[in-house]
This record gives C-alpha cells, structure tokens and sequence, in this order.
C-alpha cells in the first residue's frame, strides 16, 4: 500500500507548496499568536478581527479583477475620502439614500474615468488612478476647510454593528461578494477573457477577444467596490474623517500580490487573496498587540509589498 | 537626432512662459523682487528631485521613493549635531535606496512602480522612527548655505545651477550619459552591443536617490527644521514636472532643459495658487490634473501598468 500511497501524499506536498504564501503565512501568524497572546484567537476578538478585515477583503477583490488584465488601481483612498464627505459632511443637504445613490455615481465616473484615460490614452494606470486620487483628495481636503464632517448615517452605523447569527454583517457582506465573484471568474465568459488577456495580451487582442473592455470593466468594477469600502468604514467609525482608508489602496496591492495574484496571472483565484486580507488585518493586530507603532507598520507594510513581489519575480 | 532625444517641443517651452506673462499680468505683485526670490527658493528642491526622476525615466524607469528619501534625509539632517555627519548619513542612505530600487528593477525584474512604492513605503515608516514629529535643528552652518546671497546671486539659484550643471554634464560629456538613452531606447539592443544595462539601470537609481537627499537636505536647511512628511508630495509631483517637461515615462528621451521648464511650470502654478488666493489644499488636486494631463499627452503601446 505504501508505494501506491506516497505519490498522492506527494502530489499533496507539491500542491501545498504551490499555494499563494498568504496560507503559510497565516498558518505561520495564529501559531505564533497562539504562543505569544493567546487572547488574540479568541472567540470575541477573531470576529471582531475578520470584521476589521471586511473592507480590505472587498477591497482586494476589485483590486485582482484589475491586476489580472495587467493593471492596477490605488485610487480607492480618495474614492473613500470623497465617499466620506458625501456621507457626512451634509454639503448637499439631501436624504442619506440619496446621498449614497450620489457616492455610487461617483464610483461609476472614477471608474469610468480611470478606464478610459488607462484603455484610451494609454497612461501608466498607476499614475492615472494615484492622479485620480489625489485630485478627489485635494477636493475635499479644500471644501472640509469649510465644513467639518459630521456624523456617519444612523443606519450604517448599525449595519456595521449589526451581527447574523453572531458573525458581523460586513463579513457576510465580504463572503457574499466573495462567492459570484469566483464563480464570475471560473464559468463566465468574462472570467475566461480576463486569463487570456493577463498571460497574453497581445494574442488576446489578435484573437479578437474584447481585450481593452476587459480593462475598462475591471477598473469600474475596482472603483465600485471602492465605495462600498467607503460605506463600512464610514459605518465603522461613525463619522466623517479625511485619512479614512487611506491605506486600503497599498494593503489591498499587498494582499493581492499574496494571495497568488500577480499581473497577468490568475492563479490563487478569489480564496487566496481573501485569506491574504485576513492576514495582513491579523498581522498588523498581532504586531500592535506587542507594541508596534506607526513607524514599524509602515517598514513592514514596505517589505511584505517588496518580498512578495520578488517571490513572484523569481518565479516566473 | 539630438531634437528627438531631447523630447523638448515648442508647447513644452511654451508653457512656463504662458504662466509667467499670464501671472505677470493679472497677479498684482507677481514681479516684486521679494516674490521671484520666493519662486526660486520652492522651484530649487522640485527641480533638483526631478533631475534625478528624469535620470530613472531615461531608463524607462520611474522612483515613487523619491518622496520618502527627502523626509528622511531632511530628518537626518535636523536630528544630527553635527552637519557633516548628518549629510554623510543621509548619502549613504541615498546610495543604499538606489542600490537596492535598482537591484530590485534590473536583476529582480520587479515592476519600477511596485519597487519603489515598497521603498517609498519602507522608509516613511524610517523617517517617523529617526524623527516622529516635525521638529529638529538644523544646524547653522547649512541653514547659511539656502538663504542669501552669494556674488549677489541668490543660493538656491546656486543649487539649482550646479545641480542641473552636473547633471548634463553627466548626460551630454561621459559614457554613462550615452548608455542611459541607450538602455532606455531598446534594451535589448544596448545589451547585445555591450551595454551593461545592469549597471547602467542602477546607477540611474542611485543618482535619482542621491539627488533626492540633496533635495531633502536643502528643504530641510530652508525650514530650518526636519519633517517625517516634508517630501510626499515630491514623489509624483517630480514625476508630473518630468512629464510636462517633455521626457517621456517609456524611456530613452529626455533633457535637463525640458526638467527645468517643467519644474519652473509647476512652481509658477503653485505661486499663482497662492497670488490668488485660492485654497493652497487645492493645489494637489490642480497638480493631479497636470498630470494626468501630461500623462495621457505620451500615447504608449502596452494598455495597463
């Protein structure tokens, strides 16, 4: 029985050693939080924790649509600023539906915008949309000069709060997004498109495969799922705030680079940059559990981005 | 030949002209020597910043860490008693920046975007270690070398010019400045001649990284003070300069001239904000716009990063 076993046991250690290092990393991450503060993994703090995770994980999400077409998206820090002004500042003095139905619009035209100036005029997309978000940013940064942000709407405030059978609404929100996205990406037409213009763009285009649409439609999509970040965070804190989610756009490359998503390539599919938000949200908690400040999460934030980005280098 | 490779078009010396006879004429005080005087002192970092940035694009290369490298080297320098040690440390961390972005880029084959944003990230997180709010001395004897006069020439005008002096010297009179068009216009091709595009490619880095400390260091001696955040804004602004100037982000076309008609378009612009009046916050935003501006003006080939 031995021999006939051990290529299976083989075949399973080569696969494990082929998953997207944001599994081992995790794995890595609860054995030593389960050594060094135990109180991290319990069963009140760990929803708490995934909760903290949930816009990072849609996040990410938008951002691997982009990346596998060979782009990228880091305008979602001023999609999120301006999202938090439109909520809170009471500047357009309109109902909270309203307000919200204005956010959305302004999702769909960042979108639009980045997709056009990245599919149209060819710009570097990570000029374009940090451009994009500097110019939202500036926006608001002048105008709250003016008015200071005031408080989030009651009823975000309670969806965010709001718990299902004990596990957080955002969570689900996140698990929800997380299950038609796979599925969009492993049966649809669009999903197919989207392999083939990441590991070959050019016999994508020659195939006549929508090649730029499928750009376009990820930057959109990218910059809806923006606002939707916007909307928990904005529900998370309660109030307006203009360094909300500011460094969602950094976190959500990271997470994407280590949950196997590379540009181009579409391998680690939705599961692995799931897991990979999940780690990092865990890291920085376990990291400010032992007295990391601001300066060491930046420097790690920086190393995770570059190593991550080198594992893949090296292996392609 | 020397017209192409420049990059520099008559809409590209055009523009900071435009700015200053429009300012001259509808900004009351815009000429007032106190004024001008003003506009040399905030053009003199960016300027020397986008220098380096048009050195990493002539590679078809691009350094978001220049931003970080200012903060940090301008918190060295106003953490440090002594200024010779401090200026030591700052270029050393400039020649270590440059080393590993561009390791990271030609032998590693990381993306220039993705590299230098880890760097970027990585040494803000270092700057707020070496100092964790504005505050610091810098000493005496720098603060006298960014302020006044020299020969009845005012010392940022002084940076300016020996940093742009050097520069094309760099470019225009030795074998380096030759390999950087080469390696930037086809890779591929400079390498079968015997380019070394390894070293050719990182030594753009480290001379993009070194004149970023220059420029965090001049900053930091104008105020008077270090600031963990003094440089973020340098990052894509010497980027926006570098492409209004005509240097194209693909590589293998740029010229110090064209650097110094897009730094001087961008400071002319700022200045206008504030003759204006016009909320300085603002001023990222119009920035954003030029760049994307500027940006889209250079149709590449390859849709995405």
């Amino acid at each position: 029985m031995q021999p006939a076993n051990a290529p299976v046991w083989r075949r399973l250690l080569r696969a494990a050693l082929a998953l997207p290092p944001a599994y081992a990393g995790l794995l890595v991450l609860l054995l030593l939080a389960a050594a060094l503060r135990p109180q991290l993994l319990s069963a009140m703090l760990l929803p708490l924790i995934a909760r903290q995770a949930a816009p990072l994980g849609l996040a990410v999400i938008g951002q691997s649509l982009v990346m596998r077409a060979r782009s990228i998206d880091l305008s979602s820090g001023g999609v999120i600023v301006a999202v938090s002004y439109l909520l809170t500042s009471g500047y357009f003095e309109v109902s909270d539906a309203t307000a919200m139905g204005l956010c959305v619009a302004l999702g769909l035209v960042v979108g639009v915008v980045n997709g056009v100036l990245i599919v149209q005029t060819r710009a570097s997309s990570m000029i374009v949309t940090l451009a994009v978000s500097m110019i939202l940013t500036g926006i608001v940064v002048a105008l709250s000069q003016f008015r200071a942000p005031g408080d989030a709407p009651e009823f975000l405030r309670e969806l965010a709060r709001l718990r299902v059978g004990g596990v957080p609404l955002p969570v689900l929100v996140w698990l929800g997004a997380l299950v038609p996205a796979a599925l969009l990406l492993r049966y649809s037409a669009y999903g197919r498109s989207l392999d083939a213009v990441g590991s070959n763009p050019q016999a994508a285009a020659l195939s006549g495969l929508p090649h730029l649409r499928v750009v376009f439609a990820g930057h959109v999509a990218s910059a809806l799922v923006s606002v939707l970040c916007g909307f928990i965070l904005v529900g998370f804190v309660g109030k307006g705030s203009i360094t909300l989610g500011q460094d969602l756009a950094l976190n959500s490359l990271a997470a994407a680079i280590l949950g196997g998503v590379n540009f181009g390539s579409g391998r680690g599919g939705m599961a692995g940059p799931a897991v990979a938000a999940f780690m990092l949200t865990f890291l920085f908690n376990f990291l400010t559990s032992l007295g990391l400040g601001e300066p060491g999460r930046l420097m790690l934030q920086g190393a995770i981005i570059a190593a991550a980005a080198l594992v893949y280098s090296r292996r392609r | 030949m020397t017209a192409l490779r420049s990059g520099i078009r008559r809409t590209t010396l055009a523009l900071p002209v435009v700015l200053f006879a429009l300012l001259a004429l509808a900004a009351p005080g815009f000429l007032a020597p106190q004024n001008l005087a003003n506009i040399i002192g905030q053009i003199t970092a960016l300027l020397i910043v986008s220098l380096g940035q048009m050195l990493v694009a002539l590679v078809a290369g691009i350094d978001l860490s220049v931003g970080s490298v200012m903060s940090l080297a301008g918190s060295l320098v106003a953490t440090q008693a002594d200024p010779l040690l401090g200026i030591g440390l700052a270029l050393l961390l400039g020649l270590l920046v440059g080393v590993v972005n561009g390791l990271g880029v030609a032998v590693a084959g990381i993306h220039p975007l993705i590299m230098t944003l880890a760097t970027a990230t990585f040494l803000q997180g270092l700057a707020y270690l070496v100092l964790p709010i504005p505050g610091g001395e810098v000493p005496a004897s720098l603060r006298s070398l960014v302020n006044g006069t020299l020969w009845g020439v005012p010392q940022p005008l002084l940076w300016c010019a020996l940093c742009a002096g050097a520069v094309a010297l760099l470019l225009h009179h030795t074998r380096l400045g030759l390999h950087l068009f080469a390696v930037g216009a086809q890779a591929r091709s400079a390498q079968l001649n015997g380019v070394p595009v390894v070293a050719v490619t990182v030594s753009a880095y480290v001379a993009c990284s070194l004149l970023a400390v220059v420029a965090g260091i001049y900053l930091a001696a104008r105020v008077a003070s270090g600031d963990p955040t003094m440089g973020a804004s340098f990052g894509l602004e010497s980027v926006t300069a570098v492409a209004l100037g005509g240097v194209q982000l693909t590589g293998g076309v740029g010229s110090v001239l064209g650097v110094v008609t897009g730094a001087l378009s961008l400071g002319l612009m700022t200045n206008g904000i504030n003759l204006f009046g016009i909320s300085p916050f603002l001023r990222g935003a119009l920035t954003g716009v030029l760049l994307l501006a500027a940006v889209c003006a250079q149709r590449r080939k390859v849709v995405g990063l």
